[in-house]
């Protein structure tokens, strides 16, 4: 909203600098973007509120600084020279659908010249950032920028059968508007028109047919209130926002139309030089507008904000700001002024109490509010520790929109409908995340071609998909790693990422959660088929790691392989395990190592099975201490090193008893799987 | 070591020479190369052990070392910027015992705007553009983490303490200030007898936790549907100390010589909201507050455009978290 210092000085006669009066705004709630000078004159770009629409006028900005010092007064235009008096005639307005438009009034007048605004009108209408037009049509916007109602102003000669009508638009119906362009209309447009066609988009926009031009000679003011959430929609639907649709979008004071038509004829008065009298005038008001009052006890304001502001500053406060105070012992009945549409409650009427004593008197205090039972938030505790062990291996963590590409997303999920945005912002970011594994691979990119040797990342963050009508969120870890697994460095073995590493990584993730990851052979379209695996936690599958396949790497233009994970957090915060004290074994154990040949074709888990299966009582634990492949071993077969512990729990065993246990064990063992003992 | 594999007659390797004779007179050519070679693997091994072992001891005049070389560089990984800022306030809004409820980011749009006295067809959501989901007309992007404070007066009874954490999402072009995703912290607290000066008390003791101890606090008249009355809170500048530092107010970058900062939104909860909620606004009254990290991460830590966040660029990561 701009406000002209000079014109404003007009309705209240203070006496600041600049500085100081954006000082005094910013007091009031009103923020500067900035200050301009237009011409010799100092005009204020102010933003206001979409509660405040009475702030959208140079009335709304000095009935605030005037509330603001008790030495100052509102001074509004004098208007009582023109006289407005229903005068019989042969027009008439009808409004339609009363809830539609709240009042409409409206007059006609004769035998005009179409001329130029007076110079200095015309230079406060540029300083406002409105190009003067013609006396009539300036007569409009100063009126607006004035007081804040939004006027309409026909060529009479234009509208037929001697009526206006305020009417929702039929299906079919178009109009030329004043910008030239054509709309098709619909039964959501309130129109204003005559007796066969429509004129103007009611609030919103003048149609091209009816406006002034240089040879109009009779006009009909329009002077109204309509509803605000009617324009609104009209003004959405065809994508237009004038000054009219946005003050009546927010709300007009209904009392206001009288008093706009009143300055606009004064105002015309003055550039056509003789005093003018409406032929014509209506004022139709069909349900007159009732400001229930508000109930506000007289200790509330101090109750609620911890100031100390006395009752009767209170009420001075409320007085100046035009409300209607009715004292009734230790409350008041509070009517607020018919411009200020946004006060209903009494938390409202605090408000204004507040801002206009200043909030600057406000101190703090701690309050002591209290939750009663403290909800630990392990989970947020032990996402904390995942964090820092994926950092301290090296991980930089990442945040990454939870929008993409529709392709991206078809990386992980070639098959499925992916939850779509209605209004993206491009193709590119059109589609919600079904993983986050693109996003990774897309940072690792954009890393790789800066040089980086060593990209390991990982994110949390949400994925999305539909189940039904269902939209389910999901937490997710990725992670990802590419490239070298150090800096070049003489001393260290040069060393790049490979899926060792990062399931390794993975293994002492779940560690840290009490939790044995387990490594299942599967297929998933973001890995390659060869280094696929599926991580299960205690039985549950709980997301997927391997290689990331060379299609999906290709796409994101990554020469060298990437090893990524992508595991469901809340299965994982699920299965953790928590901390209880067991006791251990204080008799000496016993180790025995055990070195085999076994068949390629057999896997590490049938070994794994078979011990479990087979084991003596005594054996505590094992181990695995080397997988070997060599000229030595047959082509057909593996060498591996096991190491046994034996332990009774409540002796020493004998050597005799250890190695009595081992050699029958591991017997069974070689016999279960055909292994050849070395 | 050397006697026992060298030594000149007990010598394993000395035996395994003296028994040459046993071959074929065409093989023994082949087996003296190897036993030669197996002579030779032992002395070198034996010398290089000798070697090591002075390395160990520190004394070997051989073993170069330059002690000022730059040690090996092991990686160390960070958090985002803006995971950790907000890691540290949840930190200082835990110690002042609020706990972190933590909602859906796709969300009902009643939530999201109705209930917090945003209706449809309010201006204000003119101010939130909102991404809208195919399919799923109910449904919004929250463009606020606000809709979890409703969720939790849906479903808890005051005292409510709560931080709500957690991405939010508007229509808004990427530029240096503006990210159609963005993170923010709101609070929540709802009990009886709370009162706007709680709300600054608090706000006061989380910024000067998190900026520092000489922060003060202004509140500035504001507008949010879900708030009344309603405060923009500027703090004083950290950098230039309002002008009281070693910096003059006028050269500093932070404040561009303003000496104040916008940093929160924040009020006393609408009753129209509480009512929507559940709570009976003649009983219970409460404050709210909301800010975004971003925001902090662009002030306190210097960073000069908000795409940066995003662009999960290494050179940007490793410098902070």
């Amino acid at each position: 909203m701009k406000i002209n210092v000079d014109y404003l000085k007009r309705f209240v006669a203070f006496d600041l600098d600049d500085a100081a009066l954006r000082d005094l705004l910013a007091g009031l709630g009103l923020e500067t973007a900035e200050t301009l000078r237009i011409g010799g004159e100092t005009v204020l770009d102010i933003e206001t509120t979409p509660n405040r629409p009475d702030w959208l006028s140079h009335y709304g900005i000095a009935r605030e600084i005037a509330a603001r010092d008790p030495r100052l007064r509102f001074v509004p235009m004098d208007l009582s020279a023109i006289k407005l008096s229903a005068a019989a005639g042969d027009f008439a307005i009808r409004i339609e659908d009363a809830s539609d438009c709240r009042r409409y009034s409206g007059c006609i007048v004769r035998d005009l010249k179409v001329k130029e605004s007076p110079p200095d009108v015309q230079q406060l209408l540029l300083s406002l950032g409105l190009r003067p037009i013609s006396d009539i049509v300036d007569v409009s916007n100063l009126v607006m920028m004035t007081c804040g109602q939004p006027l309409h102003i026909f060529d009479l000669e234009q509208l037929q059968g001697a009526q206006v009508r305020v009417r929702r638009a039929r299906k079919g119906e178009t109009l030329r508007l004043l910008d030239e362009r054509d709309v098709a209309l619909d039964g959501g447009h309130l129109l204003i028109a005559d007796a066969s066609r429509p004129l103007a988009l009611a609030g919103i926009m003048g149609g091209l047919a009816s406006g002034i031009g240089p040879a109009t000679r009779h006009i009909f003011i329009e002077s109204a209130c309509f509803d605000p959430v009617v324009i609104r929609r009209g003004a959405r639907s065809l994508g237009l926002k004038t000054d009219a649709s946005y003050r009546f979008e927010r709300g007009m004071d209904a009392e206001a139309t009288l008093p706009a038509l009143q300055m606009a004829l004064l105002l015309l008065s003055r550039s056509q030089g003789r005093a003018l009298t409406p032929s014509f005038f209506q004022d139709a008001y069909p349900r007159p507008q009732e400001r229930p009052a508000i109930r506000l006890a007289k200790d509330f304001p101090a109750r609620l904000t911890g100031m100390d502001i006395p009752a009767a500053a209170c009420a001075a406060i409320l007085d100046r700001l035009g409300f209607h105070l009715n004292d009734e012992g230790d409350h008041w009945r509070v009517t607020p002024p018919s411009h200020r549409v946004d006060a209903e409650f009494k938390e409202d009427l605090v408000e204004e109490i507040s801002r206009i004593h200043g909030y600057d008197h406000l101190q703090g205090e701690m309050p002591l509010a209290a939750n009663p039972v403290l909800r630990v938030d392990g989970a947020r505790d032990t996402v904390q520790r995942l964090k820092c062990q994926l950092t301290d291996a090296g991980f930089n963590e990442v945040i990454n929109y939870v929008f993409q590409s529709p392709e991206e997303n078809g990386m992980t999920e070639p098959q499925g409908s992916p939850l779509t945005l209605k209004n993206p912002l491009g193709r590119d970011l059109s589609v919600m995340k079904s993983s986050l594994l693109a996003g990774l691979l897309r940072n690792t990119a954009a890393n790789a071609n800066q040089g980086v040797e060593r990209v390991a990342l990982f994110e949390i963050g949400r994925v999305f998909r539909r189940q039904g009508q269902q939209l389910l969120e999901e937490q997710r870890l990725a992670a990802s790693v590419y490239g070298r697994q150090q800096k070049k460095d003489w001393r260290l073995p040069e060393q790049e990422f490979d899926f060792a590493w990062l399931q390794a990584q993975l293994a002492a993730l779940g560690r840290r959660l009490r939790l044995e990851l387990a490594f299942c052979g599967g297929t998933h379209p973001a890995f390659a088929a060869g280094c696929c695996f599926r991580v299960e936690a205690g039985g549950r599958a709980c997301g997927w790691c391997g290689e990331i396949a060379p299609a999906f790497r290709a796409a994101c233009k990554l020469e060298r392989p990437v090893f990524a994970c992508e595991l469901d957090l809340e299965t994982l915060l699920a299965c953790r395990g928590d901390g209880r004290f067991r006791a251990w074994n204080r008799f000496p154990a016993a180790r025995r190592d055990f070195t085999f040949l076994m068949a390629k074709s057999r896997r590490y888990e049938e070994l794994r099975a078979a011990i479990g299966r087979l084991r003596p009582a005594v054996l505590e634990s094992f181990e695995l201490a080397d997988v070997f492949q060599g000229p030595a071993v047959p082509e057909d077969k593996v060498s591996f090193s096991m190491s046994f512990t034996y332990r009774a729990p409540e002796r020493t065993l004998t050597g005799d008893e250890v190695n009595g246990n081992h050699a029958e064990f591991t017997g069974r063992l070689a016999a279960a799987l055909d292994l050849i003992q070395r | 070591m050397r006697e026992r594999y060298l030594g000149r007659k007990k010598g394993a390797v000395s035996q395994l020479l003296a028994r040459l004779k046993e071959f074929a007179p065409a093989d023994k050519p082949r087996a003296g190369q190897a036993v030669n070679g197996l002579k030779a693997f032992i002395e070198a091994s034996l010398a290089a052990a000798l070697e090591r072992r002075a390395g160990d001891a520190g004394g070997s005049a051989s073993a170069w070392r330059d002690h000022s070389l730059p040690p090996s560089e092991l990686p160390v990984g960070r958090l985002h910027l803006i995971a950790d800022i907000q890691r540290r306030i949840e930190d200082i809004f835990l110690q002042l015992g609020y706990e972190i409820a933590v909602g859906p980011e796709i969300e009902l749009e009643d939530y999201n705007f109705t209930k917090l006295n945003i209706p449809e067809h309010h201006p204000a959501r003119d101010e939130q553009d909102t991404f809208f989901l195919e399919g799923h007309d109910d449904r919004v992007l929250r463009t606020h983490t606000s809709p979890m404070q409703v969720r939790y007066m849906l479903e808890h009874k005051p005292p409510l303490k709560i931080i709500s954490p957690g991405k939010a999402f508007r229509k808004d072009d990427p530029d240096a200030t503006h990210s159609p995703c963005f993170h923010q912290v709101e609070g929540l607290l709802v009990e009886r007898g709370i009162r706007f000066s709680h709300l600054k008390g608090t706000l006061e003791a989380f910024c000067r936790s998190f900026f520092g101890p000489d922060i003060v606090l202004r509140f500035r008249p504001g507008y949010f549907p879900f708030t009344e009355p309603s405060a923009e809170v500027d703090i004083s500048c950290f950098m230039c100390r309002s002008g009281q530092g070693a910096i003059q107010a006028g050269d500093c970058r932070v404040c561009k010589g303003s000496g104040w900062l916008e940093i929160l939104g924040s009020g006393m909860v609408h009753p129209r909201v509480l009512g929507n909620c559940g709570i009976d606004p003649e009983v219970y009254s409460g404050f709210a507050f909301g800010l975004g990290i971003e925001r902090v991460a662009m002030i306190k830590y210097g960073v000069p455009d908000l795409r940066l966040l995003y662009e999960n660029d290494l050179r940007l990561l490793g410098q902070f978290g």
